[in-house]
């Protein structure tokens, strides 16, 4: 069974890009969601196997859904990487200690996007 | 990975840039904007906060479309404008300086 990605991020052409990228290179599954309420909503509905979630969004930013995420017990357990514009050293400390699985870079490559995200979660494929 | 699926996504974010010039250049405006106030009065929070929003979006975003020196303006104008110094004459000239390249870089590549 394809493996199943959340996308949160409330900037419409890093959804589309990451999602084409996430479809077409891996063949995974893909929801979006535009901010930190809806994307926790989505994970509580569809228990993806993994969310790539934005950090700076209006509203509710990455690390305050993250913490969300991690408080409701249906999403607990769902490897979460969050995704940024290059940060400071001290920024990137900030975002590992939350307990995320991973700290990803914006501008990523859509080729090879996938891999990365398999690397860092352990998988095997793409 | 196939040829198929690098071609695929080389044609959508072709068909993407399209759609997104218009908010990054929206994006640029507000970064001219927050310099101009800058310049009138370094001291103008509000409008350094517009601006490293704007030049945050644009890093995250330009390098996905083929633009990483794009990418590397806008991160080096995030930087700028989210130390917490005041910025001096010589940060104001950078800040000029950078987004007149950047508008550059977005130009050379517009439209495709």
């Amino acid at each position: 069974m394809a493996r199943k990605i959340l996308i949160i991020d409330d900037e419409e052409d890093i959804r589309e890009v990451a999602a084409l990228s996430l479809e077409t290179v891996a063949g995974w599954d893909v929801l979006v969601a535009g901010s930190g309420a809806a994307g926790i909503a989505k994970a509580r509905e569809n228990r993806p196997d993994a969310i790539l979630l934005d950090v700076m969004m209006p509203g509710m930013d990455g690390p305050t859904t993250f913490r969300e995420l991690r408080a409701i017990p249906e999403t607990s357990g769902i490897p979460v990487i969050l995704l940024t514009a290059k940060v400071q050293a001290a920024d990137q400390k900030r975002f590992s200690d939350l307990g995320v699985a991973s700290v990803m870079f914006k501008p990523f490559d859509p080729l090879i996007l996938a891999r990365e995200i398999a690397q860092v979660l352990g998988w095997q494929e793409a | 990975m196939s040829g198929t699926a690098a071609e695929k996504i080389a044609s959508r974010l072709a068909e993407l840039w399209q759609t997104s010039r218009p908010t990054i250049l929206e994006r640029m405006l507000a970064l001219h904007t927050a310099e101009e106030a800058l310049a009138a009065n370094p001291l103008d929070q509000e409008a350094r906060d517009r601006g490293r929003e704007a030049a945050h979006k644009l890093s995250g975003v330009l390098g996905i479309f083929g633009l990483p020196q794009g990418s590397e303006l806008a991160s080096a104008l995030e930087e700028t404008l989210k130390s917490p110094e005041p910025l001096l004459p010589s940060d104001l000239a950078t800040l000029k300086t950078r987004i007149a390249e950047l508008d550059a870089v977005i130009a050379a590549k517009s439209p495709q």
